[in-house]
């Protein structure tokens, strides 16, 4: 189990770092862009398979996660926080909703059709309130968390 | 209205272009074209920003009126430029630049070179085969999918090249289409055992993540024509790769007289 949640993390951490290549974000920043998208996915993968929560709630909490982290270390290291938040939400993009919704389409079975459809556009809800919930935080908010991890990093 | 004022709002303009085509959204643009404006002496500006262009108009303390439209097509998402900018925009306001310098800087920023094609294709085929690994693939599959995903940016780049394709959406049909059918005949000659996740894999560079971001921050910060153009964007872009991976599943079908993949 844990070798298999290790790997899932390497994935999708290289897997943002390739996106971000792709992006072409500074080369300083890949090792962050890495941890968030592999970090948010983990937390994803582990709601779902170990506290038996649905897939649209994982990626609700996930995403919030990245998108606050994103922000955090826009705020600290001080740059844009979209330079992390683009591709660190690559891995809970619902790649796998839409190809089944075209399967199930094309299989002619609506009511698999539905299903699918249905839970793509959830997970493109819950995409969109978790980055929406994080972004009305004020700035203050955010800068005086950064503040916080700058002090103990200083003390540590 | 003299020189040094218009060449102030040149600078601005010139600032908000470059971060704008690259990806930046509307409220870092119109705040980085007031603060630099500002900064240099000129209060009274203020401006319009669309996701497909800046209108600016300034006027100085003899009432000279000042006025730019500049139209901005929607290009590649370049995040180093957009941090190149939003670096000088705060050294600015530091005053640790002259107009004169910040212009030549600006101009170094937009010809900055971007990664290089065979670097962006073997990034494509990494994405791939880690996404196709995530989407819950084999070891093989994902190789299957690094194929896929690389040749697929093999043609993107080719089509991007001397705009040889110019309509976004049959750019994306055409991608997905060959994305898919690449990752059928892969696995038909036996490489990867699930073809739902090499499928997957292989069309991810191609899915619309940055406009979807983009869209629901503008949405966010109440510009609804921005995020309204990139919602739109997003949709359409999502269609297309639905279409180009359902028309391999139709003709495999039509040619093989009725086997389903």
């Amino acid at each position: 189990m844990i070798i298999t949640l290790l790997l899932q993390l390497a994935a999708a951490s290289f897997g943002t770092i390739a996106f971000s290549i792709m992006f072409s974000v500074p080369r300083k920043y890949y090792p962050y862009c890495g941890l968030i998208g592999g970090g948010g996915w983990i937390i994803c993968w582990c709601m779902v398979n170990f506290l038996n929560v649905s897939n649209v709630t994982g990626t609700f909490v996930a995403t919030a996660f990245v998108a606050l982290v994103s922000r955090i270390s826009g705020t600290s290291l001080k740059c844009p926080a979209i330079l992390f938040l683009m591709s660190g939400i690559f891995p809970l993009v619902p790649g796998v909703g839409i190809y089944w919704t075209v399967y199930s389409v094309i299989m002619g079975d609506m009511q698999e059709y539905s299903r699918y459809a249905r839970q793509t556009l959830n997970l493109a809800l819950a995409i969109v309130l978790g980055i929406i919930f994080v972004f009305e935080i004020p700035q203050k908010g955010i800068a005086a968390i950064a503040g916080i991890g700058r002090k103990k990093e200083k003390k540590s | 209205m003299d020189q040094y004022d218009k060449f102030v709002l040149d600078t601005a303009v010139k600032a908000g272009r470059i971060l704008l085509a690259c990806g930046a959204e509307i409220n870092r643009v119109e705040e980085t074209i007031q603060r630099i404006a500002r900064h240099y002496g000129m209060d009274a500006s203020s401006s319009f920003i669309l996701s497909s262009g800046i209108f600016l108009t300034a006027e100085n303390k003899k009432h000279e009126i000042y006025a730019q439209v500049k139209h901005i097509p929607l290009a590649r998402v370049q995040l180093c430029k957009v941090t190149e900018v939003n670096k000088l925009s705060r050294e600015i306001e530091e005053g640790r630049w002259t107009v004169e310098e910040a212009w030549v800087h600006l101009e170094e920023i937009e010809h900055m070179a971007g990664k290089r094609a065979h670097t962006r294709m073997a990034a494509s085929g990494l994405g791939a085969a880690c996404f196709c690994y995530v989407a819950g693939g084999s070891v093989w599959d994902s190789l299957a999918a690094f194929i896929a995903g690389f040749l697929l940016y093999v043609f993107i780049i080719w089509a991007e090249k001397k705009g040889r394709v110019k309509s976004k959406i049959v750019l994306n049909i055409i991608g997905s289409f060959l994305a898919t059918f690449l990752s059928v005949i892969l696995f038909k000659a036996g490489l990867g055992s699930t073809l739902s996740a090499i499928i997957v894999g292989s069309i991810m560079p191609l899915l619309p993540g940055v406009s979807f971001v983009t869209a629901i921050r503008e949405l966010a910060d109440s510009n609804y024509i921005a995020g309204a153009v990139r919602m739109l964007d997003t949709l359409l872009v999502t269609g297309g790769v639905a279409i180009g991976v359902g028309l391999v599943y139709i003709l495999y079908h039509r040619l093989t007289g009725g086997i389903m993949l």
